[in-house]
């Protein structure tokens, strides 16, 4: 069974989440803030960390900053009332596997939860939304000099790939893209983890742009 | 970091004295003697002046000033014109008692408030302000140069340049320091400087043309001594003084902040608290109004300006879905990629979105819908798509119109694509694409 932390410093919503995921996953433990979750993941080491992103004490990134180098095997999904594009994009960059906001139904939340337990990416369509506008290749006339030895392939997104993020942003699920596209489900979640990658590994300018407004760099 | 207000308080500066006494504002009190016949009692009149619209009070006003705004203010103060007052002054100035009363309420007038102006806009084809009021002040100062030596025969006129120096520094400094301006303006700290060593040097002039230079030496030392101590001594007690102002002005912008927050959320957070209790049976509208506040209030936490003050496809695009919230029992998870400023051509294509979300309202049986729309270089297209009942067009009775009329012919009208896919039981997508060309 997947074992899973929570960590979120509102009880009302550790308590729901926990009653959504019910006995399909093995809730280990709690956190209300960065400390506690520390060393709560460090104790437990769940399987996926359900991570809200606005914690007191440094916020979700700080959880994730301190213990993803040590703890490589720990899955982090991200769970947040907020839409706004840094934070997405700033846990994303952090290492989150997926993003989901708070008003997700219980069997989507679940289901998002195994996902990234099994190694798949999980995009919210806002998220597939912001991919989009940060890679927005049409939009991409003033391409940036290439200042360092980095892998330009990581600055677009093919067309597949962008076919996949607009389907996901029109509400579509992996199977539906898959059916949609003539693809298998596989196939969706590679591209799925490839823009993942991407967004993580990018040098974009709108990537930096929005980490540098936000100091997140 | 989130938001900002928009508005930062206006720096009052630091003349925040009390209002000036307005004897015209309060009714006036004549105080006199009476006529008084021999041993009889000194009666007190009081007289009240009836309320005639209320003199301006005594200020300096920020702009239209020759020297300080002196004449200007009085002249408001007085209702009068400004030219008879100057004159008057300058009539005065010629016995030195003009001189002296101008530098009394130069002293004591306070400047006025910032937009509380009397508004004396700026004559077309004038200089600017600042060159007028250096050439007023060039000329009184010749003026009183003239005067001066005419009144010191008594001594040698070599004291005249310096004298005059060290009154010009003097003026220079006090220009300066009696505007509101901020010394943090690159130019005013120069200037300063400026009247600082243009005073200085007169002061060393004026000594050295006397033969009191070596004298002043002495004491200058002492003098400097003494106040190098002074300053030392009494240095945390400056530095407490300016944190504490600075705590005082971070504090006030706080609560200003807190201020702005708190009127915001009681405008809407607690209003809509307050409907949700009185509706709390009521599920349905319950659920609106949580959903409807979550939105305004995620749109003022994150939102960009633009996006919140309309004008621009994503605001459309936001409020037309926070309209179809709100009348119906629908949520539309609206994501929007790119953006570009509302024409006619984009308002039509959100009549026809909006038509569209009202559709999957009205027919598709869910209470959920996917809008995607991307703005690209050369098109805009917009999905709408639900999980619902679905159809099969081709049985759709043809005097149906909704979705054919208001959504299809309004888009191919506009050189457009409209698409819909749809099948029973697997839901509907409607797809507008409209070429960005065509209104380009």
């Amino acid at each position: 069974m997947t074992r899973v932390f929570i960590v979120d410093d509102h009880a009302m919503v550790r308590a729901g989440v926990r009653a959504e995921l019910g006995g399909a996953v093995d809730v280990v433990g709690e956190a209300p803030d960065v400390p506690t979750a520390v060393e709560g993941i460090r104790a437990t080491r769940p399987d996926v960390v359900l991570l809200d992103v606005h914690l007191p004490g440094g916020g979700g990134l700080g959880v994730l900053e301190a213990l993803r180098a040590e703890l490589p095997d720990v899955t982090w999904l991200a769970l947040s009332v907020s839409d706004a594009a840094e934070d997405v994009i700033a846990v994303i960059r952090a290492g989150a596997r997926g993003y989901v906001t708070k008003t997700i139904s219980g069997p989507d939340l679940l289901d998002a939860v195994r996902r990234v337990a099994d190694g798949d990416v999980v995009f919210s369509p806002r998220l597939a939304g912001f991919v989009l506008d940060a890679f927005s290749a049409a939009g991409a006339a003033p391409v940036a000099p290439v200042e360092e030895a980095t892998d330009p392939g990581l600055d677009l997104l093919s067309a597949r790939e962008r076919e996949v993020m607009q389907l996901l942003a029109r509400g579509y699920t992996y199977r539906e893209i898959g059916s949609r596209l003539f693809i298998s489900v596989k196939t969706v979640e590679s591209h799925a983890s490839n823009v993942l990658r991407k967004l993580q590994l990018s040098n974009r300018n709108e990537l930096t742009r929005w980490a540098a407004t936000n100091r997140l760099l | 970091m989130s938001w900002r207000p928009a508005c930062r308080p206006p720096a009052t500066g630091d003349h925040q004295g009390s209002p000036p006494p307005d004897p015209g504002s309060v009714s006036g009190v004549i105080t006199g003697t009476g006529p008084g016949p021999r041993g009889a009692t000194i009666s007190t009149v009081t007289t009240t002046v009836p309320a005639a619209p209320p003199r301006p009070p005594l200020v300096r006003p920020r702009s239209g000033r020759a020297i300080a705004g002196v004449a200007v203010g009085t002249a408001a103060h007085l209702r009068q014109d400004p030219l008879v007052v100057r004159v008057a002054f300058a009539l005065l100035a010629t016995t030195g008692i003009g001189i002296v009363a101008y530098g009394l309420l130069w002293l004591t007038m306070p400047v006025a408030a910032p937009g509380d102006e009397h508004d004396e806009p700026p004559l077309p084809g004038w200089r600017p302000q600042g060159a007028k009021q250096w050439i007023a002040t060039v000329v009184l100062g010749l003026v009183a140069v003239s005067l001066l030596s005419g009144l010191t025969r008594w001594n040698n006129s070599v004291v005249i340049l310096p004298l005059v120096l060290v009154a010009a520094g003097l003026t220079v400094i006090w220009r300066q320091l009696d505007t509101d301006r901020t010394l943090a303006v690159a130019g005013a700290r120069w200037t300063l400087a400026g009247g600082v060593v243009l005073a200085g040097a007169g002061l060393v002039v004026l000594l050295a043309t006397t033969g009191q230079l070596a004298n002043a030496r002495n004491g200058f030392a002492a003098t400097l001594v003494l106040l190098t101590g002074l300053l030392l001594a009494t240095a945390p007690l400056w530095r407490r003084l300016v944190d504490s102002r600075d705590e005082e002005r971070a504090a006030r912008i706080r609560s200003e902040e807190r201020a702005a927050v708190a009127a915001h959320l009681h405008d809407s957070v607690l209003q809509t608290l307050a409907l949700i209790q009185r509706h709390a049976d009521d599920q349905q509208s319950v659920g609106r109004l949580a959903r409807s506040q979550e939105r305004e209030l995620r749109a003022w936490l994150y939102d960009p300006k633009v996006v919140r003050e309309g004008g621009t496809w994503a605001g459309l695009v936001a409020g037309l879905v926070a309209e179809v919230e709100s009348d119906h029992a629908l949520v539309v998870d609206h994501v929007v990629v790119g953006d570009a400023p509302v024409d006619e051509v984009l308002a039509a294509l959100g009549a026809a979105t909006r038509e569209a979300l009202l559709n999957v309202a009205k027919h598709s049986g869910v209470t959920a819908a996917d809008l995607y729309t991307e703005v690209t270089p050369d098109r805009v297209s917009v999905f709408v798509r639900d999980r619902g009942a679905g159809f099969d067009a081709d049985l759709v009775p043809s005097d149906r119109r909704g979705l054919r009329d208001s959504v299809t012919g309004r888009i191919t009208r506009l050189g457009g694509t409209a698409l819909i896919r749809s099948a029973p039981g697997e839901g509907t997508e409607v797809e507008l694409a409209l070429p960005r060309v065509a209104f380009a």
